[in-house]
């Protein structure tokens, strides 16, 4: 039994991880992925790679939409122009930057482009929200992507048969294989959330979640409606435009069509799911969104014995499922997976007294 | 100039099927304040319908001959000696399809107030008071729950249906240019318009129309004066499907059936925020000049830029008039 | 349904977190697999699900002829939706599970094999077939590992320039869908018909599903094309523009490549609209199916289909994207055993280089002689026309090989 978290300080209260369990959590959380590099199969590595790069965007999404409470479909955007960026900038710095420091240069180049074109995305949000921004945001993912088929682009993008990507080299070692790219997913992906959670205890996180709770009050204590939902949408972008530069660097070839809507909503249901506007939210999100179909398939084929004329229904299955979990937890669980696993741990805390 | 013409009727033509798409949209709206995503496969489904009961059932062993093709003795002896694809030809082949087109209309109409109803029932009520993030966010789930469950129901087998009405060539000459027109094209504009103008009279004129209205207005009062307002909000969804099974008949008919009939109901969007979004004028108006701008768009830079047209001009209108062309402010209290 | 079981395992576990546990798949030298995307949902379904069952009919007779030097071949199907990056999830995904096992991949679509491609290296290459006939693909130098199983689309829009060439048309019109299959022979089709001396008068690109049928032939009546080449289609859209010219009484000529050239479909929609086909032409590589008499193998697989698919209509008739199928796949098997034979491990490399090597093959009736690969192709094909009372595509030509 814990009664509480002792603090003596206001140091300690402040801390990004201010008590024990967090701290135990985070340590844990280290070794457990160190051990997972080492001796998972290839198959948990691929999907576990999936997950990290979805969640490095889902963190971006729930700065946006969690903390700042400013809907947008159109993060698929995001994650394209990064993941562009990156190739773009690798082939136009071949011979130039020598091999081994390219991704020194390239990697925030291109995740500050992403928070440039986020802050001009971003604009219509300063005069439309809700529905009107869901819809704005949706249109700049189809021109995005269409500018990005555009043939008179295709020399730097490729247009609409794709481009061949660069394996990552970080001082000479070159990451091919799928888990050497985990060690550098898995890496970005947990700095990055323990710098979202950091975002959070700051004054701008604070200022966020003021525009979330209501924009005109925020606006009259003082907090720039104009520089704080810029600011908002930048850095959610350039969350997710470091996800499009571990997706170029996994993939050996990047096609707009793959950063198309369904990107985009697959990014805000897998936010739904886990938890809007808590750091663990997009963790349990991505887990399920990604896990969900793979469980769906193996379970099909081994019920049906892998025979290829019922493999049919399995995509169906699949889009349903993700239907009905989306709908699920806004109806029943709007707070997400996080909420359950807020109560059962409040429970742990007080048992053997007060439950739930 | 000629061909200026050519394209702005095809545009106009499609525009008409734009705004029967988005009246359902507006409709739903104006009614319960949601706004849905999912109203393109709503559509979907309505065409999917009719692909069933024009089609399927007609094609069942146990369905008689005449509902697959009447052929009364009146028809085959007009039909003789008549060379093949001419405009005469083109309307018997139509007559003698009626019987399942009709079918078919009706089929799409009741099974999609079906399913209309218990979107309704089971998604929609439990919604009410919800955030309108939560709102986007379950249409944008049924969405997915509703193209599944049609490449389930429907499998693959993308089949031809029937025209709604005789499809015979239509061609004149205006300007030095020659004009090329479908005659289903055109009555299926002239059907979109009566629908259209059929609802936006009802909303004014009749009694449920009223309690549409003054549902719009505010809930709590329409309540309170004695308006079941559970009752509005499942008149307003059952308007929608079925407004949506017509739209979907119809887009089957020009763009043959499959599952891609649902991302029309994204453009729509775009074109009912651009219109505002309780505004049936503006609605209208925004469909037509997206339909003409997107097929000059089409004859002068292909269709690939046509396709984002709508999301351009939405993006232009909003940066100007947050709410659209003609639609209401909000108003906020703090 | 071992193989299944162990992945299933595998999945659970990672599902309940279960992190750290090692669990490292072995290759099973006991049998080879052949892993295969298909398109059995999305635009071009219909294709996919007439495909899926000519893999238990190959398994089945494969394996009844002694597998690969006496090891069995097992094939693992999974649907792609017509979407690239599906079925490179689907490779990665067999990859993973399946180890060194996997021989092979079969993809879907030209998509697919430009995804993939750049991933065919090192430990992660394989040999792999594809029902595309995309003409970047027909490369060893840039695309060591992939084949096609007929002529390049580019082969195929030279043969029909030249066909209008012959006729003496001045004017064609290429649309196409918005794919990379629709896309791929559009430049080279452009040069060839500058050089032949034809004008293009148009390029129309339409979706590959739910085209706005009326503005594309709108736009194909005011070119005024004497011909028109179709290409990127599969189910959809290529009827239907044909039928909404013909109502418009537009006198252009239609031709298809091989995808464009099913029976089902075209006998579908003259029952369904009339006979708007006459006439309609294109190229396809090999036999149909009905052409038994010199096609030894097709008799074979006229005997396995009776007997496994009895009472579906796949019992008599097999279709072309079938065939095509069962081409790639007769490929890929020949490679396996010849290096199996040469006494060769089966390593990615020593099965490309047999592959690469076949020549003068007797495919058992595919094609009407002995074929060669050249640049990891086929070029061998024939020009049929479509008769609407018969509901046969007759040959207007004699095999030629380009």
């Amino acid at each position: 039994m814990i009664n509480g978290n002792l603090k003596a300080s206001y140091a300690a209260d402040e801390r990004v991880l201010n008590n024990t369990y967090k701290q135990t959590f985070v340590y844990g959380m280290m070794l457990a992925l160190a051990l997972f590099a080492g001796f998972a199969n290839d198959y948990m590595i691929l999907i576990a790679c999936k997950m990290g790069i979805l969640l490095i965007a889902v963190v971006g999404v729930n700065i946006l939409t969690g903390y700042t409470g400013l809907v947008s479909l159109g993060h698929g955007a995001f994650v394209a122009i990064g993941a562009y960026s990156v190739t773009m900038l690798e082939n136009g710095l071949t011979g130039i930057v020598p091999e081994s420091l390219t991704i020194f240069v390239v990697l925030p180049l291109a995740v500050a482009i992403t928070a440039v074109v986020g802050v001009f995305v971003g604009l219509p949000s300063l005069r439309v929200k809700g529905l009107y921004l869901a819809v704005a945001t949706l249109a700049a993912n189809f021109i995005v992507i269409f500018l990005i088929e555009q043939d008179a682009f295709a020399p730097w993008t490729g247009g609409v048969v794709g481009i061949n990507t660069h394996d990552a080299n970080i001082l000479g070692w070159v990451l091919d294989t799928n888990r050497e790219m985990f060690v550098l997913i898995a890496v970005v992906a947990f700095v990055s959330l323990l710098a979202a959670q950091n975002l959070i205890r700051t004054r701008v996180g604070r200022a966020f979640i003021a525009i979330r709770d209501r924009d005109y009050s925020a606006e009259i204590l003082g907090i720039s409606l104009l520089r704080y939902k810029l600011t908002s949408f930048a850095l959610s972008a350039a969350y997710c435009g470091l996800a499009g530069a571990m997706f170029a660097y996994f993939y050996s070839r990047i096609l707009p069509e793959q950063f198309e809507l369904d990107l985009s909503l697959e990014l805000v249901a897998a936010l739904i799911v886990g938890g809007m506007g808590r750091t663990m939210g997009p963790v349990f999100g991505v887990m399920i969104i990604v896990m969900m179909p793979e469980v769906i398939k193996v379970f099909a084929a081994y019920f049906t014995g892998g025979d290829a004329a019922s493999a049919r229904y399995i995509a169906p299955l699949q889009e349903i499922a993700f239907g009905l979990l989306l709908v699920f937890f806004l109806l029943k669980e709007p707070l997400g997976i996080n909420h359950i696993t807020d109560r059962i741990l409040r429970a742990a805390n007080r048992w053997p007294f007060a439950r739930g | 100039m000629g061909q200026f013409t050519q394209f702005a009727i095809n545009g106009l033509m499609s525009g008409a099927i734009y705004a029967l798409i988005a009246v359902g949209i507006v409709s739903v709206y104006k009614a319960t304040k949601v706004v849905n995503f999912a109203h393109g496969y709503l559509i979907m489904f309505g065409a999917y319908f009719y692909f069933t009961f024009s089609v399927i059932v007609p094609g069942q062993s146990w369905a008689p001959d005449w509902l697959a093709s009447w052929q009364p003795a009146w028809l085959l002896e007009m039909r003789e000696g008549l060379p093949m694809f001419s405009p005469m030809g083109a309307v018997l082949d139509w007559v003698q399809n009626v019987p399942r087109i009709l079918l078919g209309i009706a089929g799409a109409l009741v099974c999609n107030a079906i399913v209309g109803r218990i979107i309704e029932r089971t998604l929609m009520r439990p919604l009410m008071g919800q955030s309108i993030f939560a709102m986007i966010m379950v249409t944008v789930g049924l969405i997915s729950i509703m193209s599944g469950a049609a490449s389930i129901i429907w499998t693959a087998d993308a089949d031809f249906v029937p025209h709604i009405a005789p499809n015979a060539p239509i061609r004149f000459e205006l300007f030095g240019t020659m004009i090329f027109l479908f005659g289903a094209d055109l009555v299926n504009m002239i059907v979109a318009l009566l629908i259209f103008a059929g609802i936006v009279l009802m909303v004014r004129y009749t009694k449920s129309g009223v309690a549409i209205r003054a549902t719009a207005e505010d809930q709590s009062t329409a309540y309170s004066m004695g308006i079941s307002v559970p009752k509005v909000f499942s008149r307003a969804w059952v308007l929608a499907s079925t407004t949506g099974a017509i739209a979907g008949a119809i887009l089957a008919t020009r763009n043959g059936i499959s599952p891609s009939l649902g991302l029309f109901g994204f453009s729509v969007l775009a074109i009912v925020l651009m219109g505002g979004l309780d505004s049936y004028i503006g609605v209208f108006l925004a469909a037509m000049a997206v339909g003409v701008m997107e097929a000059l768009t089409q004859w002068r830079m292909g269709g690939d830029w046509a396709e984002i047209v709508p999301y351009v001009a939405v993006l232009l209108i909003l940066l100007i008039r947050p709410h659209g062309l003609f639609g209401s402010k909000e108003v906020e209290r703090i | 349904m071992k193989l299944n079981r162990r992945s299933f395992l595998a999945t659970s576990a990672a599902a309940t977190a279960v992190m750290g546990t090692p669990m490292i798949l072995k290759a099973q030298p006991a049998e080879y697999v052949l892993g295969a995307s298909l398109p059995l949902t999305g635009p071009f379904a219909t294709a996919g699900q007439l495909v899926a069952p000519v893999f238990a009919l190959a398994a089945k007779l494969f394996n009844d002829e002694g597998g690969v030097a006496g090891t069995p071949i097992r094939f693992v199907t999974e649907d792609s939706g017509y979407i690239p990056q599906n079925a490179l999830a689907n490779y990665q995904r067999a990859l993973a599970t399946e180890g060194d096992a996997m021989i092979g991949y079969f993809a879907d679509s030209t998509g697919a094999m430009k995804l993939i491609a750049p991933e065919l290296k090192g430990a992660n290459a394989r040999i792999m077939g594809s029902t595309s006939f995309a003409s970047e693909l027909a490369n060893p130098a840039t695309n060591p590992y992939q084949y096609l199983s007929g002529p390049t689309y580019q082969s195929q829009f030279d043969i029909l320039l030249q066909k209008i060439k012959d006729v003496g048309g001045t004017t064609v019109a290429f649309i196409y869908s918005n794919t990379e299959f629709g896309r791929d022979p559009l430049e080279h089709g452009r040069a060839t018909a500058e050089r032949l001396g034809i004008k293009v008068v148009l390029e129309e690109e339409t979706k590959a599903q739910g085209a706005d049928i009326p503005t594309h032939v709108t736009k194909l009546a005011q070119s005024g094309a004497e011909h028109c080449i179709l290409q990127g289609y599969v189910t959809g859209v290529w009827p239907q523009l044909i039928g909404g010219a013909r109502q418009f009484g537009l006198p252009t000529k239609f031709y298809g490549t091989f995808w464009g050239m099913e029976k089902i479909i075209a006998d579908r929609i003259t029952a369904e609209a009339g006979p708007f086909l006459e006439g309609y032409e294109g190229i396809m590589p090999y036999r149909y199916f009905w052409d038994q008499a010199d096609a030894p193998r097709y008799q074979k697989y006229a005997e396995y289909s009776k007997a496994m698919f009895a009472g579906t209509p796949l019992e008599n008739y097999m279709s072309t994207w079938a065939l095509q199928t069962m081409c790639g796949l007769e490929i890929a098997m020949k490679a396996f055993r010849d290096t199996a034979e040469k006494g060769l491990e089966l390593t990615p490399d020593n099965i490309a280089e047999t592959l690469a090597g076949i020549s003068d093959w007797d495919t058992g009736g595919f094609f009407g002689g002995p074929v060669s690969m050249v640049n990891n192709a086929i070029g061998t094909g024939r020009v049929y026309a479509y008769d609407t009372a018969s509901g046969l595509f007759n040959p207007t030509s004699d095999w030629f090989t380009v």
